[in-house]
């Protein structure tokens, strides 16, 4: 079992090492958007129970971005909601033998985390502009500048630290519990490590969601479905 | 600990790719077929709102319109009250105008048949009233009855007017007695007329036993009756004008 802490490179692309975190990443989302077109294809007005199944997901990530930001859905509903399938994807991707999940690489979750630093601005800028987003960090004096800079970049990093070492230790113990005891002894671990994933794609979605709605502040996309629609 | 630079751009290339993937194949087509089904539900709500509000005004029409009925019957039933106590009232006046008609009608047969009645027995008892002085005067005629009207005959002559008597004189005269005379009679009653007229008139006799008593002198332009029929004539005649 190689470190966590290391990237081994499979093979290189001019000067890019690509490593069995980016060709997990690339199967990954080969699968995720396949089998959304697959599932996607014949959608109508009236479901079957496959298109139901898929309303009930994205109307549940849409209800736990309006329960967590009292705005509408639809501006943060593709990152939020591609966050939490990715995550739960490559979490769960540790159940196949001899596939190593993304997330339990330093590198996935540290571009996670950035994508959400850089979302969290983006969305601020957006919302309330440069000088509103900025005039955030002095508040609620300037005095609070560097601590509020500070506590950006902490909470994004704690955000992958969280991921990266649930994940990673996951994936150690039952490496471990695997390399010691008979084949089916780490069954239970997994099992648990099916439940790990869920929280933390849960987790890392809502955390995100939660930083981006406190960024935009009172200038949140109002919360009702004709909003929702215009902004698709 | 190492951090490949590289590999964490790619990975936040990969999901930035991944997130415009899957916001074309996934979220979007979802999101729009459940906003379409919302859209045709709450068009269906709508439609059914503004059917039941047709059907509740189709309701409220149909109420007035029972209501317009009631008040059309009540008024149809006043309208043919109204006509029944007219035509009552006109075919009482009717009645009673024909009753009256009939009353005066009735009343007006009834008194013509009286007088009718009265003119008939007034007739009747004139008829009887000659009928029986005819019978009394012919058991009083006689010589004596006969010399009477003789006497008065002479006095009508007399009260002539002399143009009157001259008038006669030139022309004939017939005398007509109730019973055939004897020529010594005839005689006598001859001369008791020329002497009245003073004249010589032609006098022929005749009898009819109708006369019952008395005599008359006819001729073409004179009549002079003096007898118990001419009376008894008279008599019957005032006697139905009076009736």
């Amino acid at each position: 079992m190689n470190s966590p802490l290391e990237s081994v490179a499979l093979f290189y692309l001019g000067p890019v090492p690509i490593t069995s975190a980016v060709v997990v990443t690339w199967i990954i989302m080969a699968v995720l958007v396949l089998g959304s077109m697959l599932l996607t294809r014949r959608l109508s007005v009236t479901p079957t129970a496959r298109q139901a199944a898929l309303e009930v997901f994205v109307e549940t990530i849409d209800g736990q971005i309006r329960d967590t930001t009292g705005a509408a859905p639809a501006p943060y509903r593709a990152f939020v909601g591609t966050l939490f399938a990715f995550i739960l994807v490559a979490n769960w991707s540790s159940l196949i033998p001899g596939v190593e999940p993304p997330t339990a690489q330093l590198e996935t979750d540290a571009a996670l985390a950035l994508l959400v630093f850089l979302s969290i601005i983006w969305f601020g800028v957006r919302g309330r502009g440069v000088g509103g987003y900025l005039k955030d960090f002095a508040a609620p004096n300037p005095v609070m500048i560097p601590l509020n800079i500070m506590q950006s970049i902490t909470r994004v990093f704690s955000m992958f630290v969280r991921l990266f070492g649930n994940v990673m230790s996951g994936v150690f113990v039952i490496g471990i519990v695997a390399s010691l005891a008979a084949l089916f002894v780490p069954i239970p671990l997994m099992a648990l490590e099916l439940l790990t994933g869920l929280v933390q794609a849960y987790i890392f979605a809502i955390l995100a969601i939660v930083f981006i709605a406190a960024t935009v502040g009172e200038n949140k996309p109002a919360n009702d479905e004709a909003a929702s629609g215009q902004s698709q | 600990m190492n951090i490949d630079w590289w590999t964490l751009g790619l990975q936040a290339i990969n999901v930035l790719i991944l997130v415009w993937l899957l916001q074309h194949v996934f979220w979007r087509p979802v999101v729009a077929v459940i906003a379409k089904r919302r859209s045709d539900t709450q068009k269906l709500l709508d439609d059914a709102a503004q059917k039941r509000a047709q059907a509740d005004a189709t309701l409220a029409e149909m109420e007035k319109t029972r209501a317009g009925f009631a008040a059309e019957r009540d008024a149809i039933l006043a309208a043919a009250k109204s006509d029944g106590e007219r035509i009552k009232a006109q075919a009482l006046q009717a009645a009673r105008a024909e009753a009256e008609t009939l009353q005066k009608a009735a009343r007006a047969a009834i008194a013509r048949d009286t007088a009718t009645a009265q003119k008939a027995s007034a007739d009747q008892a004139a008829t009887l009233a000659v009928d029986i002085a005819k019978r009394l005067a012919a058991r009083l005629a006689g010589p004596a009855v006969e010399a009477a009207f003789l006497g008065w005959l002479i006095d009508e002559i007399k009260a002539l007017t002399p143009a009157e008597r001259q008038a006669v004189a030139d022309g004939t005269l017939d005398l007509i007695s109730a019973q055939p005379l004897e020529p010594a009679g005839k005689t006598r009653i001859e001369k008791q007329i020329i002497a009245a007229f003073g004249t010589h008139p032609e006098i022929t006799f005749r009898v009819d036993p109708d006369l019952i008593a008395g005599f008359e002198l006819h001729s073409p332009h004179f009549l002079l009756r003096n007898s118990w029929q001419a009376d008894l004539q008279r008599i019957s005649k005032d006697l139905r004008d009076a009736a």
